[in-house]
């Protein structure tokens, strides 16, 4: 215990010095102010965490820094509103996108059957490239005819700001349904899997030697096969699937829309990582530019498809209650009457920001600890933060290891973004602005440790939040009579400069391995 | 005289460059109608429009310049290289505008600022090193862009709509006198370039490379290596310092944005382009970037930015050693083949 302390007497000392900041801070305040600058500092904290432990998970085993971790992080919150107010034109984007993923997860076998095909060289390159075309350019032929049930950008009253608006009035447009004109349902979907197979097929072909090795059993077939199965259903359901979704209750769509947020996390991870990532394992400077750029073009493609205006995700029915006994002052009243706000030491707390998002971010921050810590994953996880070579040599897939914790990154930074979305809005620049608390986060933390990204992501929001609240009611200059009301701008510059402060005394951050 | 002729042929690329960038505006002119000295009092539309569109790529030249310094040179990969940028602009426009200081003064004051700068960031130099240094660099740099977009100072800055009105001494003002402005931009770029080739040639750019391939083993050879990454941020900072105080004579606005860190990647972009750590590659870089963007936007409109990301993931996956760096890998490799045609023609002789 001794040396622990004298080992971490620097983090300790810092560690002090800003909870005596944060208690001299808190002294002009009354206790009901400190309690809600406390609980959003938390709630900012919480957002912040899931982001920046994405990032720190990433970063300590694959050493890439995921600068794209705000774009993904915006985008979960785009696509959960979208299920969440159209959910007829998520159901219309499943089929394609689930048929193309059983088309592609089917490369196994494709490099199987590759394998066994001899031909020089050359001509399997552009066999192989030539594959690959036709499959996309099927894809685009199938894919401009499928009916999908969109907004228009052009035309206001169908734009998705107005959309925004009117579910955040409680109303629901239920657009007009879509039906196959162009195209027959059955060419459709057979389409669409026949290209994404032969694309994939391509693409085992150009790069057949590393498919070889591997075996193929029954199991290998069941992803796909349910993916086909739940494409095709919901193709074939995509009426009925939709009017009950629509009748839905909003805490439910609400659940839903935040599963699928993190599943296309998970999927565009796994899609990043196994494409783009790989290739530049031993150039790390050029992994670290190739994701800045992926995060900038990410930007352009949310403004492209949903416009820059800012949207409102409208809370569910569970947290906006305000009849019966609300604000609820105890607990039971609170679930009967689904409050949105509580009355705690005279205070008016709202429930959705204040204490559901942070519950939220400690479940997350235990799950996470668990899975780290008592899972065989968790375990080759930390062994490979640790050593990568040594766990190599022992025999374990580490590439599939890498894919699976890039997943698990950035389907972590959608949850936020979900998450966060419904109390912060949406707009194109939210995913610019965590970014930067993220990365202050994990510098004030330690890059590669967990807890750190759980220790800097809640210093940076409660003093943000204090800052804010500073700005409200300003700060008495002790000896003077005069009073420091920061400007808005300063919320970020203070956190930044705590991160040099303590990047100047400790390099490794708070809780960082020392190098 | 034998010194003198092996300085031509060593620099015939960057002299080339600079006879024939003398020239354009009065070739271009040509085209337009207007003859050479009607360019000489700066009449003529066209040829205006193309100095204006040279002075552009040549300070983003220079800007580029001082970032493959830092990092392709050095090592040293800084998000915050905007600051000294964004620091001499915003200093320029208020010693002119508000202070209403002499050029000269303004001159010294600029790059001043610039070594105070470099000084300060090698304060934080010896003790992070790596991924560490550049978010601590990102983080100086977003203090002084949120400083530059609050509305405290908004009568100094302009906070987010930019610092506009800087009365621009008139014998380099790029209204009347742009020609003139092209010509130093030109010549501050083109002797910017020959300092730094021959800083990388000197001992103390050997032992910059020597930090970019293994930081410990130069200091196991006793270098100090932090005094060596000193010098090289402040040449550095003081290069994006000039083509910050250029940038605000050229601009009518002098906007927040040069202090965003997408300025910074734009930096990085231009000599990921023209190829990272040859110096020349950031000229060759800043023309097809300025281009590609104008040409861009000109013809795509919103979308361009798009574009130009596509085109960042694509070099950096597919041309990683930049055009400069993959023509010199290419012209290796045609010298070599013709070594070997030579001497098997030779040994059969």
């Amino acid at each position: 215990m001794k040396t622990n302390l004298r080992k971490n007497s620097k983090a300790i000392i810092i560690l002090v010095i800003i909870a005596a900041f944060l208690f001299v801070a808190a002294r002009g305040m009354s206790g009901r102010d400190v309690l809600i600058t406390v609980l959003r500092g938390f709630s900012t904290g919480s957002v912040t965490f899931l982001v920046a432990a994405g990032f720190s998970l990433i970063f300590g085993l694959l050493d890439v820094l995921n600068l794209a971790q705000g774009t993904l992080y915006m985008i979960g919150a785009y696509v959960g509103w979208t299920v969440y107010v159209r959910p007829d034109t998520f159901i219309d984007v499943l089929t394609p996108v689930l048929l193309i993923l059983a088309g592609f997860s089917l490369s196994a076998l494709w490099g199987r059957l590759a394998s066994r095909i001899q031909l020089a060289p050359k001509a399997r390159k552009i066999i192989s490239w030539l594959l690959i075309l036709a499959g996309f350019g099927l894809l685009a032929l199938v894919l401009t005819s499928y009916p999908i049930a969109i907004w228009n950008l052009n035309n206001y009253s169908e734009s998705p700001i107005t959309y925004s608006y009117m579910a955040d009035q409680g109303l629901r447009i239920i657009p007009a349904e879509v039906t196959f004109e162009k195209i027959s349902p059955f060419l459709a979907i057979l389409g669409l899997l026949v290209s994404s197979a032969i694309s994939a097929f391509g693409i085992a072909l150009l790069n057949r030697d590393e498919s070889k090795s591997q075996a193929i059993n029954w199991r290998r077939y069941l992803a796909p096969a349910i993916l086909l199965l739940i494409g095709v259903l919901a193709a074939v359901f995509n009426a009925q699937i939709t009017g009950w979704m629509f009748a839905m209750s909003t805490n439910w769509l609400f659940v839903i829309a935040i599963l699928i947020a993190i599943l296309s996390g998970v999927g565009l991870g796994s899609l990043m990582e196994t494409t783009l990532i790989r290739p530049l394992y031993n150039r790390p400077i050029y992994q670290l530019m190739l994701t800045l750029g992926l995060g900038t073009i990410g930007v352009q493609i949310v403004q492209a498809v949903w416009g820059r205006p800012e949207f409102v995700w409208p809370k569910p029915e569970f947290f906006t209650g305000t009849g019966g006994a609300c604000p609820a002052t105890n607990l039971a009243d609170l679930l009967e009457y689904n409050c949105s706000t509580v009355f705690l030491l005279g205070g008016r707390v709202r429930v959705y920001d204040e204490i559901f998002i942070p519950i939220v971010g400690i479940i997350v921050l235990i799950v996470v600890w668990i899975l780290l810590k008592r899972s065989r994953i968790g375990m080759i996880i930390r062994a490979g933060v640790q050593d990568r070579q040594m766990v190599e040599a022992l025999g374990i897939n580490v590439r599939r290891v890498f894919t699976l914790v890039f997943a698990l990154g950035v389907g972590l930074a959608t949850f936020g973004g979900a998450l966060a979305a419904p109390s912060t809005g949406l707009t194109p620049v939210m995913g610019e602005r965590l970014l930067l608390s993220a990365l202050i986060a994990l510098a004030i933390g330690g890059l590669t440790s967990f807890p750190g990204a759980a220790l800097g992501s809640l210093l940076v929001g409660l003093i943000q939040q204090f800052m804010i609240k500073y700005g409200q009611i300003g700060i008495p200059l002790p000896f003077t009579d005069a009073v420091f009301k920061p400007s808005p701008p300063l919320v970020p510059a203070s956190t930044v400069l705590l991160m040099v402060i303590v990047l100047l005394i400790l390099p490794g951050g708070l809780l960082g391995s020392k190098e | 005289m034998k010194n003198n002729s092996s300085f031509l042929t060593k620099n015939r690329g960057i002299l080339i460059f600079f006879a024939v960038m003398l020239l354009a505006p009065f070739l271009i002119g040509l085209f337009e109608g207007s003859t050479p000295l009607m360019i000489w009092g700066n009449q003529g539309s066209l040829s205006k429009f193309i100095e204006g569109l040279g002075i552009e790529i040549f300070i983003l030249a220079l800007f580029a310049l001082s970032f493959d310094l830092l990092f392709g040179i050095t090592g040293l990969l800084s998000f915050g290289h905007a600051m000294f940028f964004a620091v001499a602009a915003y200093l320029t426009g208020i010693a002119l505008k508000t202070l209403t200081m002499p050029f000269w003064g303004v001159v010294l004051l600029v790059l001043l600022a610039a070594i105070v700068q470099a000084l300060l960031f090698s304060l934080v130099l010896p003790r992070v090193k790596g991924i560490t240094f550049t978010l601590v660099s990102l983080g100086l740099a977003s203090v002084f862009h949120i400083i530059v977009m609050s509305s405290d100072m908004i009568n100094l800055t302009g906070a987010d709509v930019g610092l506009q009105g800087v009365p621009v001494p008139a014998f380099i003002s790029p209204v009347i006198e742009r020609l003139r402005f092209y010509v130093i931009a030109l010549t501050l770029l083109v002797v910017t370039y020959l300092f730094y080739r021959r800083f990388v040639a000197s001992p103390t750019g050997r032992v910059c490379v020597a930090i970019r391939e293994n930081e410990d083993r130069a200091k196991m050879l006793g270098y100090n290596t932090t005094i060596f990454k000193i010098v090289a941020m402040i040449i550095s900072s003081l290069t994006a310092s000039t083509a910050g105080m250029l940038h605000a004579l050229y601009q009518p606005i002098i906007s927040p944005a040069v202090a965003d860190l997408a300025f910074t990647v734009t930096a990085l972009l231009i000599v990921l382009i023209g190829g990272v750590g040859t110096l020349s590659g950031a000229i060759v870089g800043a023309f097809a970037f300025r281009l590609l963007d104008f040409s861009l936007r000109r013809f795509i409109g919103e979308s361009a930015s798009f574009i130009t990301g596509a085109i960042y993931v694509i070099f950096v996956l597919f041309v990683p050693y930049g055009i400069v760096g993959t023509m010199r890998m290419r012209q290796l490799r045609t010298k070599q083949g013709w070594q070997q045609l030579l001497g098997m023609l030779k040994s059969k002789n």
